[in-house]
């Protein structure tokens, strides 16, 4: 039989965590601690998550040579807090390193769709921001922002592995600015691009 | 017990590039494969039918871009054989000590992304420290990490540097020290010999028929070497010899005599590159400017419709082959068709027919042996 | 030293395949000529030109009585504004290599200047001219070669040659849904921004010449 609620003699605990919640609730918005609390845990998981990203082990073309070489012990992002997860499901970055055929396409926005928010995008390296050498060709984009929203560009081809660890670093920046915003509808008239200042 | 199909996708830890092995299997043993290329195609045969001669050595490095200066080598020999330029003995050793230090990086490269995928992760940072040492040579010659655009026409862009001669005997010379480092690390490991012994079988024959070549071929025992079978640079001045491993099973090579084989041609190279420093004519502390007739002749710059240029060179993971039709857009100057022939590309296929009958965690060893590279299997 | 094969082994070797070919095949319109190449060591090669009726017979031949055992590279080429028998035309290059039955622990040990007859690696280049017609067609060697699988998969797929007998042909670089008869290696389809004189407005900051309006550069 379908508890209704209209059976007062039993103990209903819904209502019971309903109306508890709902009480503690207005006490704590009321005395502003609520709004303390979530400036705070806020603040903390932006800087849990800027120091420590997650990037999606995907590795395109040349400069996924580069993005080895950085995880190395010459270069080291690992000391920065990058690291590499195999699944998409587990990553905080798309570090984007090659040109994006026709054929890959699809499957590059659903490996996108698939990471957790808050995400961001790296194009590195010339065939990612812009077609690169092979703007011309009939089978690549040009560049990777005509399918996903790209927040850092690293030029260089490929860039080198400082380049690349610089680029994280600008992410960072980034992060501290924008925080957890959702991936569509981020500024892209201001792109970051390392090499700048 | 069912079969299904499983996609081993573009985005993979184990695939070193991005195409898609779809494997079915029944439990865990492999039944049938299929593989799946063409998600990095880039039209480069279709760009190049736009560009000048020099400007398409930026395109052939990016080709292989492990082993760059052997491909930018090998497209370099095409367009001389449609040009008939001429090149000077100073600018063939530059060439040779060039590629085979580019050898070296790759077979380090190989062996840092194999190691992991066995399980061995301290390959990893071993060989990429290594490889920083040679392409900070390979900086020196070249100017940039990867991508180096060295070769010219008719001979290199810039002599060796001074000094260059002696970092590079004292990093060789490290070298050779270490490559016995990793033997004792690796030959005396259960789980290696354990997982790599045994484990895809490839025979001679079936490997020729299929168009494999290069260290796979040399690893059944079969002795063919594009630089000494069809000669060219000055590879038969130099002191070395093939590395070729005897297999011990007449099923044919397995994935731990592969290994070997790289680990040996490191070593040959590393002799190569010693001997040729020692022999180059012009010594090796000299610099001669850049377009001195010791390093560079200049070559006529359009070829005639009818013209044809073909390389056979040998390239880290096999015989790779241009063939250049000349007679294209500004008069000659651009070649009418450009085609390259990427022994990966005939190498998959056949790869994934190996891997029949063994098991999933077979997979990445036997791929990883096989060395895929799919920048120029894509073109 | 390094070994390597002597220029008079390969002008050997070159020489008894070509004239192997030309007494077996004179008459049928196929021909075989050595050519020299300009690089490297300038060593010769034996280019044999045959119409596609007779293709596989030769290829046949040339397996299994010289021993040509690899095919290492198909070329397909599109001549739109060729003469009307060379509209398309699709070249081979085989190889000859030295394989023995390989038992177990043992090399094939060779000594390249000691090897005499057919062990003596040469290259073939065998050019099959097509007229210009819009469904250039050749007959399939995908049963002799393995090798010539994936090379004649590749060359339907960017260039638009059919080859006839050839199973299972499927798209292996472009995309599979690409459109019906999308060759991108014929010559009508251009390269983006082909008829482009400048990339971008004024990249460089250099405003074009009056005298330059118009003129390719």
């Amino acid at each position: 039989m379908a508890d209704t609620g209209e059976n007062f003699a039993a103990f209903n605990s819904r209502a019971l965590v309903e109306m508890v919640g709902g009480v503690t609730d207005e006490a704590l918005k009321v005395t502003r601690i609520k709004q303390f609390l979530s400036v705070l845990a806020g603040r903390f998981f932006n800087w849990a998550g800027r120091k420590s990203l997650f990037t999606l082990h995907l590795g395109i073309k040349c400069c996924a040579i580069e993005m080895a070489a950085a995880a190395t012990p010459r270069f080291d992002g690992d000391r920065f807090g990058v690291l590499f997860r195999s699944s998409p499901r587990q990553s905080d970055v798309l570090l984007v390193n090659g040109p994006v055929s026709k054929k890959f396409a699809d499957k590059i926005v659903r490996l996108w769709e698939q990471m957790p928010e808050p995400k961001y995008c790296i194009a590195m390296g010339e065939c990612a921001i812009s077609g690169g050498p092979y703007f011309q060709s009939y089978n690549i984009l040009e560049g990777v922002d005509t399918v996903i929203p790209v927040d850092v560009y690293i030029p260089g081809c490929p860039p080198r592995p400082e380049a690349l660890i610089d680029g994280f670093g600008l992410l960072r920046e980034k992060i501290i600015r924008i925080g957890g915003a959702p991936s569509t509808g981020r500024d892209s008239d201001k792109p970051i691009i390392v090499g700048d200042e | 017990m069912a079969q299904m199909w499983i996609t081993m996708g573009p985005q993979h830890p184990m695939t070193h590039g991005l195409w898609t092995l779809r494997v079915k299997v029944d439990g865990e043993t492999v039944v049938d494969t299929e593989a799946e290329l063409g998600y990095i195609h880039r039209g480069v045969e279709k760009i190049c039918e736009a560009r000048d001669f020099t400007q398409i050595t930026p395109y052939c490095d990016r080709l292989c871009y492990v082993s760059a200066m052997t491909w930018a080598n090998s497209y370099i020999y095409a367009a001389e054989d449609l040009l008939e330029a001429e090149v000077p003995a100073r600018a063939e050793y530059i060439r040779l000590i060039s590629a085979e230090l580019q050898r070296l990086a790759s077979h380090l490269m190989w062996l840092g992304a194999f190691g992991p995928d066995i399980g061995n992760l301290t390959l990893m940072t071993w060989c990429m420290r290594d490889r920083e040492m040679f392409l900070d040579l390979l900086q020196e010659l070249g100017g940039s990490r990867m991508h180096y655009n060295y070769p010219r026409v008719g001979g290199v862009k810039r002599d060796i540097p001074i000094g260059f001669a002696d970092r590079m005997v004292a990093k060789v010379k490290l070298f050779e020290k270490r490559i016995e480092e990793y033997e004792m690390m690796l030959d005396e490991s259960t789980i290696w010999l354990v997982r790599l012994q045994g484990v895809g079988y490839a025979n001679a024959e079936e490997m020729v028929e299929a168009g494999v070549s290069g260290p796979n071929i040399r690893a059944a025992g079969v002795n063919y070497d594009a630089r000494w079978a069809h000669p060219y640079s000055v590879y038969d001045e130099v002191d070395w010899e093939p590395a070729v491993e005897k297999p011990t099973s007449v099923k044919g090579a397995d994935c731990y005599d592969r290994y070997r084989v790289r680990i040996e041609e490191m070593r040959q190279s590393c002799r190569m590159v010693l001997d040729a420093i020692e022999q180059i004519p012009g010594g090796k502390n000299t610099n001669y400017a850049s377009g001195d007739e010791m390093i560079y002749t200049k070559p006529p710059n359009r070829a005639p419709e009818g013209a044809t240029g073909f390389s056979n060179y040998e390239c880290t993971r096999g015989a790779s082959q241009f063939y250049i039709k000349g007679g294209g857009e500004g008069r000659g100057k651009m070649p009418y068709r450009l085609s390259i022939r990427s022994p990966m590309f005939i190498t998959i296929p056949y790869v994934a027919k190996t891997m029949i009958g063994y098991k999933v965690a077979d997979i990445p060893a036997i791929m990883g042996s096989f060395d895929p590279c799919i920048g120029e299997t894509d073109r | 030293m390094g070994m390597a094969i002597t220029l008079e082994q390969n002008v050997t070797a070159v020489t008894e395949c070509a004239d192997a070919i030309n007494d077996r095949f004179s008459g049928s319109g196929i021909t075989a000529e050595i050519i020299q190449h300009s690089n490297a060591k300038k060593y010769s090669f034996v280019r044999i030109s045959t119409p596609p009726q007779h293709w596989q017979a030769l290829a046949k031949w040339m397996k299994f009585e010289i021993g040509v055992n690899y095919c290492s590279m198909i070329t397909g080429t599109h001549f739109p504004e060729g003469p009307d028998e060379r509209g398309w035309d699709v070249v081979y290059h085989l190889l000859r290599q030295p394989v023995t039955d390989q038992l177990p622990n043992t090399n094939t040990v060779f000594v390249a200047e000691k090897m005499v007859g057919s062990f003596i690696p040469v290259e073939f280049e065998v050019i099959i001219d097509l007229p210009n017609n819009d469904s250039p067609t050749v007959p399939t060697v995908q049963h002799i070669w393995i090798g010539s699988d994936w090379n004649e998969k590749e060359t339907w797929d960017l260039v638009g040659i059919k080859f006839e007998g050839h199973k299972n042909m499927h798209r292996v670089l472009n995309p599979h849904d690409s459109p019906e008869g999308f060759h991108p290696l014929q010559k009508q389809h251009k390269i983006r921004y082909h008829d482009f004189n400048e990339m971008y407005d004024d990249a460089q900051g250099f405003v074009r010449k009056p005298a330059d309006e118009g003129r390719v550069k």
